[in-house]
């Protein structure tokens, strides 16, 4: 998990991933015939919602080893989850506003999947926020797991209900369009690329938070062991 | 099962005796809809979809403090860890807890929903009882939830904060459902167009009830 | 030799950087009595709480019943009493109410009898029916020592039991731990000073840099065999 050779295949291949990817919808795909440029922006958030949402279904599992297995590992990898998904959801979200103003003329709309990133957004704040409020003991780890858990199970039934809610009002705003109508083989190799991109790079961000919370459980233990033999050492005998 | 009972009983006891946390429930929930009247201005006080959408707004305020009175008991003394050391399961406790909450927060529904209709010039009428199972759900779902996030928010720092960011975009799929259901049964529409958001509102039961009571045990007790 | 009731080895308990308890071991067996001294802050409360369950030991094990502390099921977990510095009893709730509450927790058969019995024990008869909130600090540890010790535990816990009580609440509670050897149970208390309790004989702990000694004082040396029989060694 610390091996610095896989961390760094793993950024430079994201940096040419991600490279090829901005060629690709720059310069290679035509853009959509109805909604112009713009619509490029789909390149880039269809991607970033998949590693969003993957992002937290990370914690959510890592939460539940966490409380199975008891290893600080599996809070570390969670965290690590948490608050790279963060960046991701954020990203998301500005990305879904500055498509939102060319073609709808707003800075924000609630269509469903805009509505979902943005609770999402709220789940991951909570958590973090959580996190950020209390020391971190083996009991505050297990409240993360347990939020992360209890947020990920709700996932679906709020894709459920936002979609619903949304479907009463098609008055409002018309939804994002979805992966239909990807005519044009270009723009099929284009998704795919761009998706390998960014989840290479949510690996590659998550691999270096992780391995930094890591030594820091690890230091927390050494010095706890130092304490105890330098103790042990001073004991009159 | 006599641990089940015996918890309850004592909250209930509890609650009867002091009495506080009703009569905060009660004062916040009016509270809540007398601003939302003036906020939402007078030609929307006759709106149906206002009215159910204020109760709901009420209900979620109330039972955010509900919750939190529900374990406040026992900090008092440590109390906790002295229903945590008998021989009492964590889920059996959650049970009682979430029974409790849920009792508060059925009272404070019934008189936010008296105060809805004056306030939105309703009437008392057969909406009322499509309305009561509506709640009762909702209720549900929301103890359910509330309880288990303020074990948790209870002992962190700025807990009383960090309830409502928790709980509120968790509970979203309930309120939504609950609304859209409100609204219908209050202007008179029948129990098979709701059908959608009833089985939301079941589902999510369901699913934070059977969460709650396998949690819990990992989120009481410890140092 | 029967199963010890209390076995503790190699414990270790760490708070990040620091350490509270180190290297502990202890044998007790039924019946046996043991009292720890130390400083504020030493660690005894911090043994006891593990002996309880309510805390994990950071390494070493702990096993009461010859059962893990950190998973102690139900059936164990009945029969172990502790009386913490905390009382864990609802100030809003008489003295009567509180007792038959944990009563009814335990499961056991009467208890509303029960509860006037151990009330009665504690000297507490006349006040059965007052809110705990208004009781006297002593008034309170002697309601919560008969809260611990009312389903008669196996194993029972006293963190400081002879804090803030006067001459006659000491001795109630003196009697009560009397009693409780005589009975079988086992006893661990902690405590400020060398406690003098007629009629059993108790080892004397101490905690020292996190480590658990034995005090050996006169009244040890000539017992010293029963003890040691006592403590398992």
């Amino acid at each position: 998990m610390n091996n610095p050779t896989i961390r760094n295949w793993l950024g430079f291949s994201t940096l040419a991933l991600m490279l090829a990817s901005l060629f690709m919808v720059f310069d290679y795909v035509p853009p959509d015939a109805e909604m112009g440029i713009a619509q490029l922006i789909f390149y880039f958030h269809v991607p970033l919602a998949w590693v969003a949402f993957a992002s937290f279904g990370l914690v959510a599992i890592a939460g539940i080893f966490y409380l199975w297995l008891g290893d600080q590992l599996w809070d570390d990898l969670g965290y690590a989850a948490a608050e790279t998904g963060m960046v991701f959801c954020t990203l998301m979200i500005v990305a879904g506003s500055i498509w939102a103003k060319p073609i709808w003329g707003t800075w924000w709309t609630w269509d469903s999947r805009l509505t979902m990133t943005f609770i999402l957004w709220l789940m991951y704040g909570g958590y973090l926020m959580l996190r950020a409020s209390a020391d971190d003991t083996p009991q505050v780890a297990r409240f993360g797991a347990v939020i992360g858990i209890v947020a990920a199970m709700d996932v679906p039934i709020v894709i459920v209900s936002v979609r619903l809610w949304r479907t009463i009002h098609p008055a409002v705003l018309v939804t994002k369009q979805g992966t239909h109508g990807l005519e044009d083989p270009r723009m099929v190799w284009t998704l795919l690329v761009s998706l390998t991109a960014f989840t290479l790079l949510w690996a590659w961000l998550l691999m270096l938070r992780f391995t930094q919370l890591r030594t820091r459980s690890r230091m927390a233990w050494l010095a706890g062991r130092i304490a105890l033999a330098t103790a042990a050492a001073s004991d009159p005998k | 099962m006599s641990g089940f009972a015996a918890v309850l009983r004592k909250d209930l006891r509890l609650e009867l005796r002091s009495g506080e946390s009703t009569l905060a429930l009660l004062a916040l929930s009016m509270l809540v809809l007398v601003v939302l009247v003036f906020a939402l201005g007078a030609a929307r006080v006759r709106s149906v979809d206002a009215a159910a959408g204020a109760l709901w707004v009420a209900m979620v305020f109330a039972g955010m403090l509900g919750a939190n009175r529900a374990l406040l008991a026992e900090r008092d003394n440590g109390a906790i860890r002295g229903l945590l050391l008998s021989p009492l399961d964590p889920s059996t406790l959650y049970a009682a807890k979430l029974c409790a909450a849920f009792i508060f927060m059925a009272v404070a529904e019934v008189g936010a929903v008296v105060l809805m209709v004056l306030f939105f010039n309703l009437d008392f009428d057969a909406s009322m009882a499509r309305l009561a199972p509506i709640l009762v759900l909702g209720a549900i779902g929301f103890s359910a939830l509330a309880t288990l996030l303020s074990a948790i928010t209870g002992r962190t720092r700025g807990g009383d904060m960090l309830l409502p960011i928790l709980a509120v975009p968790i509970f979203v799929p309930a309120l939504i459902a609950g609304v859209k259901a409100s609204a219908a049964a209050l202007s008179g529409a029948p129990f098979e167009s709701m059908g959608d958001w009833l089985k939301i509102m079941i589902a999510f039961d369901v699913l934070f009830v059977t969460a709650g009571y396998l949690l819990f045990e990992h989120v009481v007790g410890g140092d | 030799m029967s199963a010890p009731v209390v076995e503790i080895r190699n414990l270790e308990k760490t708070y990040g950087l620091a350490f509270v308890l180190r290297e502990v071991q202890l044998r007790m067996l039924a019946g046996a009595g043991a009292f720890i001294i130390g400083g504020n802050g030493a660690g005894k409360s911090t043994l006891l709480r593990i002996l309880a369950g309510l805390e994990a030991p950071s390494g070493g094990h702990a096993l009461v019943f010859g059962q893990d502390t950190r998973r102690l099921v139900a059936r164990y977990r009945r029969r172990i009493g502790l009386m913490a510095h905390q009382s864990f009893l609802y100030p809003n709730l008489t003295a009567r109410e509180n007792l038959e509450f944990y009563a009814e927790l335990y499961s056991l058969a009467d208890p509303r009898d029960c509860a006037h019995q151990w009330l009665g024990r504690v000297g507490l008869a006349e006040v059965a029916d007052t809110r705990v909130r208004a009781f006297s600090r002593g008034m309170e540890q002697r309601l919560s020592a008969a809260r611990a010790m009312l389903a008669e535990p196996e194993l029972l816990l006293l963190d400081e039991p002879f804090a803030s009580l006067d001459h006659d609440g000491a001795e109630i509670v003196a009697a009560l731990i009397r009693g409780a050897i005589e009975r079988g149970a086992c006893v661990l208390a902690t405590t400020h000073g060398i406690p003098e309790i007629d009629g059993v004989e108790v080892a004397v702990f101490e905690i020292s840099r996190g480590r658990l000694m034995q005090h050996v004082h006169k009244e040890e040396v000539r017992r010293g065999g029963r003890i040691r029989s006592l403590l398992g060694r």
